[in-house]
C-alpha cells in the first residue's frame, strides 16, 4: 500500500516536472524566436502609448509689451468610438452646433473601432469656446432630463472635446508684413512663413517632446513639462507702426500710387521702429495669402523688392566723394546741362544747365550731371569700394524671413559698362531694397557708423529676458563726413523750401524720382518716388524712408514722397517724445551752463 | 522505560493537528495582511497617480486659458478697437502740429518692455517648502550637532 502511494506520488511529480519544464522551455523559446522583438513591441501597445507634446508657441510683443502674436483657446471635438452610444444624437447635435455635415458625422459615429478602423475620429479641429459652451449645455440638459419608462434618455456619450492652443494675432493686419504668419491649420507640421515667424521659427516653436504614458495607474507618471517656445520682444513700436500704416494708406489714396513702403529706423542702434508696406494680410486668415499676394507680389516690399532708387542714392555718392576727399562742400561744378560718359550723354532731370553749383547746390537741385562728374572724380574703383562698404552688394541680414538683394554690377563684370559709373551715381542702373538704402544712409545719420538693421529687441527664453545687442556692420564714413553731409542736406532742404520740412525740427533729407526700367527702356511717365530724411539733424533719433510706386498724381518725389515724409515726422516726434529744436537746444545750453 | 518516556511526552494527535491548523491560519493571516497592505499602497499610489494626471491636465488647461485671456485682452486693447472706442466717444485725433511740447518734472517717458527677469539676474528663487518641513529627524540631529556651541557666559 505504501509502495503504491509512493509510485503514484513519483508519477505525479514527474508529470508536474515535465509540464513545468515544458512551460519553461517554451518561455525561453518564445523569447528567442525571430518574432520575439515584434511581440515585445506589440506588448508595449498594451502597456501604454507614446504621446508627443508640442510646446506652446512663443509670443511676439512690440517694444512696449503689447501682444502682437499669441495663442488663443480652441477645442478639438472628436469621437471616442468605443464609447459612442447614440450615433444619431451625436450627429444631430454636432451638425446643429458645429455646423458639420449630418451624414458624415453619422457615418463616423456608426463606425466600429478596431479591425483597421480608428478608435478616435476628429470631427472639428477648431471649435470655438462658444460652440463648446453650447455642447456642454446640451450635454448637461440631456443628463438632467427625466424620461418615461419606455423612452430612451438622449446622450452625447463618445463625443469628447479637448482644449488646444491656436495662434492668434490680436492686432489683425497691423505689422503683419513684419510678423509673418504661422500655418496653424496644420497641427503637426505647421511652421512660420515670412517675417519674424519665419526667421525665428525654431525658437518660437520650441522643442516637442515624446513621453511614454502608462496605462497602469499604479505607476505614478513623471511630471511632463515641456517649456514653451521663446517669446520675442520687437523693436517695433505699435503706435508708430499704426501711424505709418495710416499715413501710407492715405498717401496711396491721395497719390494714386500702386503700392508703397515706409520705414522708420533708429540710426543709432539699427532698430526698426516701423515698417509699413502694402498689401497686408490678416495673419488670422493666412489662407488668403494667394489672393492678396498674387505672383510676384512680395510679402514685404521693404526687404523683398529691389528697385532703382533714383536721386535718393545721391546721398551715398556724395558721402563717398566727400569721405574720399574727391570733393569738398565748397567745390564748384559748372553745369552745362550734359556730360558724356562712356559714349552716352547724361542730362539733368529737366534737361537744363544750372551753371556754377557748389556741392550743396548739386544736391539741392538734384543734378545728375554734377553727380556723374563727382563719381568720375572719385573713380570707379573707389566708388564701388564705397558701395560695397555700404553693404549694397549683399543682404543686410535683417532678422526677417524673405530678404533678397539684387547683384551689384562692378567693373570687370560682363554687364558693367563705363556709363554705369555715371548712371549709378544718381541711382539708375542699380537695384536696391529699401532696407539696404536705410542701412547705408543710416551711416550718414550716425556719425559714419553703419548699424545692422534688426526687429528683435530681446528674447524670453526659459523665463529670462535676453537683450539683443546692436551690431556695427562697419564704418564706411568718417564722422566728419557724416556731419558735413547732414548739414549740406539740411541746408539743401531749407533752401528748397521743401514740403518735407517739419516746423520746429531740423531735418536732413533728399528726394528721389526714378524712371522705371522696362524691356523697351526707361519710362518717364511712370516713376518710383522716394524720400529719405533723418532728424533732429544734430542728434538723429530717426531715419524715415518713403517709397511710393507709380503715383498718378505726379511723377516727382519732391511732390509725392516729400510731403509723406513730413506727415510721418510730424506724428513721429510726438510719439517719440522728441522736443522741438528750441526746447532741445535750450535744455542743452542750460545743461552746459551748469 | 524508553517507550513509556517518549509516549509520556508525545503530543496528542489532536493537539498536533491544531498546531498545524494554527500555523496555516497564521501564515494565511500574514499573507492576507501583506496583501491588504499591498492593495492599500497600490490603491493610494493609483489614486495619487490619477490625481497627478488630473492636476497636470488642469495646469495645461489653465495655461491655455491664461494664453486665451491674454489674447482676448490684447484684442480688446488693439489699435483698431481703441480707435473705434475713441470715435464712439466723439473724440478726434489731435493734429500733431497743434501739440505743445511741455517738460513736466517727473514724467516717465516710454520704457522698453520688461516681461521677464533679465538673464544676468542673480536673484535666487525662494524654496516653496522650508527645510523645517522637509528635513528628517536625522538631518535635524546632524545639523544640531554641526552647529557651533554658543555660550551664554559673558566674557570678561
Amino acid at each position: 500500500m505504501k509502495d503504491q502511494a509512493w509510485s503514484r506520488f513519483i508519477i505525479v511529480a514527474v508529470i508536474a516536472s515535465l509540464v513545468g519544464s515544458a512551460i519553461g522551455i517554451q518561455m525561453i523559446r518564445i523569447q528567442n524566436i525571430p518574432a520575439a522583438a515584434e511581440i515585445l513591441a506589440q506588448s508595449e501597445n498594451y502597456r501604454g502609448f507614446i504621446e508627443t507634446i508640442y510646446p506652446e508657441r512663443g509670443n511676439i510683443y512690440d517694444a512696449e509689451g503689447n501682444l502682437l502674436a499669441g495663442n488663443e483657446a480652441v477645442f478639438e471635438v472628436g469621437l471616442d468610438l468605443v464609447s459612442v452610444a447614440q450615433p444619431e444624437t451625436i450627429a444631430a447635435v454636432a451638425s446643429s452646433v458645429l455646423g458639420l455635415d449630418y451624414a458624415k458625422v453619422l457615418a463616423s459615429a456608426q463606425m466600429s473601432p478596431g479591425n483597421g478602423n480608428p478608435y478616435y475620429v476628429v470631427l472639428d479641429g477648431f471649435a470655438t469656446k462658444e460652440e463648446i459652451a453650447e455642447l456642454e449645455k446640451i450635454k448637461q440638459e440631456y443628463e438632467d432630463r427625466k424620461v418615461g419608462r419606455n423612452e430612451t434618455k438622449p446622450t452625447l456619450k463618445g463625443l469628447i472635446w479637448t482644449a488646444q492652443n491656436k495662434r492668434s494675432y490680436p492686432e489683425g493686419d497691423l505689422a503683419s508684413n513684419i510678423i509673418g504668419f504661422y500655418s496653424f491649420l496644420d497641427k503637426t507640421e505647421g511652421k512660420g512663413y515670412f517675417g519674424v515667424e519665419e526667421a525665428y521659427n525654431d525658437l518660437l516653436a520650441g522643442t516637442p517632446k515624446q513621453f511614454f504614458k502608462n496605462y497602469d495607474p499604479v505607476e505614478i507618471p513623471t511630471t511632463e513639462t515641456v517649456p514653451p517656445g521663446a517669446s520675442l520682444v520687437l523693436t517695433i513700436d505699435r503706435d508708430i507702426q499704426a501711424m505709418t500704416e495710416n499715413v501710407l494708406s492715405e498717401a496711396i489714396n491721395w497719390s494714386g500710387a500702386e503700392a508703397g513702403t515706409i520705414l522708420v529706423y533708429n540710426p543709432e542702434d539699427g532698430s526698426v521702429l516701423a515698417m509699413a508696406t502694402t498689401p497686408r494680410l490678416d495673419p488670422n486668415e493666412y489662407w488668403k495669402y494667394g489672393e492678396i499676394f498674387p505672383n510676384p507680389t512680395p510679402y514685404n516690399r521693404a526687404i523683398s523688392k529691389s528697385y532703382e532708387p533714383g536721386s535718393v542714392f545721391k546721398v551715398l555718392t556724395m558721402a563717398a566723394a566727400l569721405d574720399a576727399g574727391a570733393v569738398t562742400p565748397e567745390t564748384v561744378f559748372h553745369d552745362t546741362g550734359s556730360i558724356m560718359v562712356g559714349g552716352t550723354t547724361i542730362t539733368n532731370w529737366n534737361y537744363g544747365a544750372w551753371g556754377d553749383q557748389d556741392m550743396t547746390g548739386c544736391m539741392r537741385h538734384s543734378l545728375n550731371v554734377c553727380l556723374s562728374w563727382i563719381a568720375m572724380q572719385l573713380g570707379a574703383d573707389r566708388f564701388y569700394t564705397y558701395l560695397k562698404n555700404f553693404g549694397l552688394d549683399r543682404n543686410t541680414g535683417i532678422d526677417l524671413g524673405g530678404e533678397v538683394h539684387f547683384p551689384l554690377k562692378v567693373p570687370g563684370d560682363n554687364q558693367w559698362y563705363e556709363v554705369d559709373l555715371a548712371t549709378n551715381s544718381f541711382g539708375q542702373g542699380i537695384s536696391l531694397t529699401p532696407i539696404q538704402m536705410v542701412m547705408a544712409i543710416g551711416s550718414v545719420a550716425n556719425e559714419g557708423k553703419m548699424m545692422a538693421p534688426h526687429v528683435v529687441k530681446s528674447m524670453i527664453i526659459d523665463g529670462r529676458q535676453y537683450e539683443v545687442n546692436p551690431v556695427i556692420v562697419g564704418t564706411p564714413l568718417k564722422a566728419e563726413t557724416a556731419t558735413t553731409l547732414t548739414s549740406m542736406l539740411v541746408t539743401s532742404l531749407e533752401e528748397e523750401s521743401s514740403v518735407a520740412l517739419v516746423e520746429g525740427y531740423t531735418v536732413a533729407g533728399k528726394t528721389g524720382t526714378a524712371e522705371i526700367p522696362t524691356e523697351f527702356g526707361y519710362t518717364s511717365s511712370v516713376t518710383n518716388t522716394s524720400f529719405v530724411g533723418w532728424g533732429p539733424a544734430e542728434d538723429p533719433k530717426f531715419l524715415v524712408y518713403i517709397w511710393l510706386e507709380k503715383p498718378t498724381i505726379s511723377i516727382w518725389g519732391s511732390e509725392v514722397a516729400a510731403p509723406v515724409f513730413s506727415d510721418v515726422v510730424k506724428n513721429l516726434v510726438v510719439l517719440m517724445d522728441i522736443p522741438p529744436d528750441n526746447i532741445r537746444l535750450q535744455s542743452a545750453s542750460t545743461t552746459n551752463g551748469e | 522505560m524508553k517507550t513509556n518516556f517518549l509516549h509520556a511526552y508525545q503530543q496528542a494527535p489532536w493537539r498536533t493537528q491544531l498546531q498545524w491548523i494554527g500555523i496555516f491560519l497564521l501564515i494565511l493571516v500574514i499573507i492576507a495582511a501583506i496583501a491588504g497592505v499591498y492593495l492599500s499602497v497600490s490603491e493610494r499610489a493609483a489614486t495619487t497617480g490619477r490625481q497627478i494626471q488630473s492636476l497636470e491636465e488642469e495646469i495645461n488647461l489653465l495655461v491655455i486659458e491664461n494664453n486665451d485671456l491674454a489674447s482676448q485682452l490684447a484684442s480688446i486693447k488693439s489699435i483698431k478697437n481703441m480707435q473705434a472706442r475713441v470715435e464712439d466717444l466723439d473724440m478726434v485725433q489731435l493734429d500733431p502740429q497743434q501739440a505743445l511740447y511741455l517738460e513736466i518734472p517727473g514724467y516717465i517717458p516710454k520704457e522698453a518692455a520688461v516681461l521677464a527677469p533679465p538673464a544676468r539676474s542673480q536673484s535666487r528663487e525662494a524654496p516653496v517648502l522650508l527645510p523645517e518641513f522637509t528635513a528628517s529627524l536625522w538631518d535635524w540631529f546632524l545639523s544640531k550637532l554641526s552647529q557651533p556651541q554658543i555660550s551664554n557666559e559673558v566674557q570678561p
